[in-house]
């Protein structure tokens, strides 16, 4: 299945440029509901509300605010916005290679996969072969919808990935969240030794699923069988009067053109 | 280096890269397309002038990528004109093509593909014209095209109106009715267009869908009458086509096309550059009447349409 393009452009470093595509490495499982109108199902939309007006606000009035105290804030304009958004970026130009057993799980945010456009296959192959078998990732400055990203390249199953990094100013200090040592005696530590060692297993994830999910799914099936589904009224049934009208005419001139022919 | 510095209307510009190859199978350089704008930039700034352009860009050719550019580049010199525009709820500054000096300076960045929306950046909400967009499907051809463009002009003129055709550069044809009068918006008109495409499909079902389905466009032609919507743009009549070849999105007459679909042969509705250099420079612009033929779209005042 081809996956949806969201980026093309290439990888570069030193005299290397290989043409790629950015698509999804990742499905979120949520099973998502749209909120409905109880008593006719009409699906309901988000408004902006001002609670001290009463009333719905239009698009054409609202602006951003930055608030730096209770009730204080600071506007900022969409071209302001956009004078400091970075340029959509052309390539992803590694800046250095690393250890990627070095980057700690915590930093990683999202990952990608990178698949060679027209041209670019044999590079592709390639550095994937090497990264893979060095262990190293490459480490790219990369602008993905307006966010300038840290991200990573490396190889994983014969294919590359991108992952974007979280910033370091991002990740928390973890220093006041485990308690004060305290010598553990190395009786307890052979123990949870062992114990470790009798629950280990290889990594196979397939093992698990999300349980919700498959019950939610199934709770869906039982239903849309059992009691069908339910519809929205169409909301524009009202202004269809013209258009009954103007398919009338229509049908009428094609007769009239097929009666020429 | 390829580059060089030219002044138009007083303008300094400077190009660059001039010998990159932009046509490699075919060989077509940027000196050559920057050429082929000049030529004809009459003809097209008309209609160009004040549509928020989306840029599709290839720097490096049409073999390799390109991208979309719906914003005007920031390092624009001083005097491209640009609009601020609605896109979908963002607002964005697009260029705004107005003359010869924006023209060459837009075609430096390699746009090779012009793509304007239907209506003006300063009247945003009423489309000048209504297009339908015929693209055929897989195992239908541009023949098949020609076959529906000539039953959607027959219906249009039942109604009274006139419209006109112009190759989309690539498979399909786009078919125009000019309107001109700053009245129905694209909700009236998309209505319009889709009840038009919906009464083609239930009297040539064979031939046409108004359906986007891949599996409903199969040997058939898809009209696309989503087109005629304010987020959408359409390729400029005159606009280069990126592909193997340079060839142009152009004007044929209503003869012309019945003539084209006679021979049956899909390359001859391909024009290459050179032919719409001196197609033009005999026959002026098809499509100058898409411009200032003034029309009103049946039922669609708001009385009846709303």
């Amino acid at each position: 299945m081809a996956l949806q393009e969201i980026w093309n452009g290439t990888i570069s470093f030193s005299l290397v440029a290989i043409p790629v595509k950015l698509v999804r490495a990742v499905e979120a499982g949520r099973v998502s509901f749209r909120k409905l109108h109880s008593k006719d199902y009409s699906p309901l939309a988000r408004k902006m509300y001002c609670p001290k007006e009463e009333t719905i606000v239009p698009a054409d009035e609202i602006v951003r605010g930055y608030e730096i105290a209770p009730d204080k804030y600071i506007v900022i304009t969409d071209k302001e916005l956009e004078s400091v958004s970075p340029e959509r970026s052309r390539t992803i130009e590694i800046i250095e290679f690393i250890d990627i057993k070095d980057v700690d799980p915590v930093y990683y945010d999202h990952p990608y996969y990178l698949v060679p456009s027209k041209g670019g296959e044999k590079a592709y192959r390639l550095l994937v072969e090497v990264l893979d078998r060095t262990h190293k990732a490459g480490l790219a400055k990369f602008v993905l919808r307006e966010r300038e990203y840290l991200v990573a390249v490396k190889s994983t199953d014969g294919a590359l990935a991108l992952i974007t990094l979280h910033y370091s100013g991002e990740i928390l200090p973890d220093e006041d969240l485990v308690p004060k040592e305290e010598k553990a005696e190395s009786e307890e530590k052979s123990r949870m030794k062992k114990i470790i060692k009798k629950m280990t297993a290889d990594f196979h994830p397939d093992k698990y699923a999300d349980e919700r999910r498959k019950k939610i799914t199934k709770l869906l099936e039982k239903k849309a069988k059992k009691q069908g589904t339910v519809e929205a009224p169409e909301i524009e049934e009202e202004v269809e009067e013209g258009v009954v009208d103007l398919v009338a005419v229509l049908e009428e001139s094609m007769r009239k053109v097929k009666e020429h022919k | 280096m390829n580059r060089k510095v030219v002044e138009a209307a007083g303008k300094r510009l400077s190009l660059s890269n001039l010998k990159k190859d932009l046509y490699p199978s075919y060989g077509f350089t940027k000196a050559q397309v920057l050429d082929y704008y000049r030529k004809i930039a009459d003809f097209i700034l008309p209609h160009l002038k004040d549509r928020a352009l989306t840029l599709k860009r290839y720097p490096d050719g049409t073999e390799k990528d390109y991208f979309f550019e719906k914003r005007c580049p920031v390092h624009r010199p001083a005097w491209v004109k640009t609009a601020e525009v609605h896109h979908k709820e963002v607002r964005l500054t697009a260029c705004l093509v107005n003359d010869l000096e924006t023209l060459i300076w837009v075609e430096n960045l390699a746009s090779l593909e012009l793509h304007v929306p239907l209506a003006r950046a300063g009247s945003p909400k009423t489309p000048d014209s209504i297009v339908f967009d015929l693209d055929p499907g897989d195992k239908a051809d541009i023949l098949d095209c020609s076959k529906v463009a000539m039953i959607l002009r027959d219906l249009l003129s039942q109604m009274k109106l006139a419209s006109y055709l112009k190759t989309s550069g690539k498979k399909g044809l786009h078919v125009y009715v000019p309107l001109n009068r700053k009245e129905a918006t694209f909700e009236e008109t998309k209505k319009f267009s889709k009840a038009v495409a919906e009464v083609l499909q239930r009297n040539y079902p064979e031939l046409v869908t108004a359906k986007m389905t891949k599996e409903e466009r199969t040997k058939r032609v898809f009209i696309n009458w989503s087109q005629n919507d304010p987020s959408k743009t359409m390729i400029c009549v005159y606009s280069l086509r990126a592909g193997e070849k340079p060839v142009v999105s152009f004007p044929l007459e209503w003869e012309e096309l019945e003539m084209l679909a006679k021979k049956g042969d899909p390359k001859k509705f391909r024009i290459l550059h050179s032919e719409a250099v001196s197609r033009l420079e005999k026959k002026g612009d098809l499509f100058r009447e898409l411009l200032t033929k003034k029309q009103k779209l049946p039922l669609g005042s708001s009385d009846t349409l709303r």
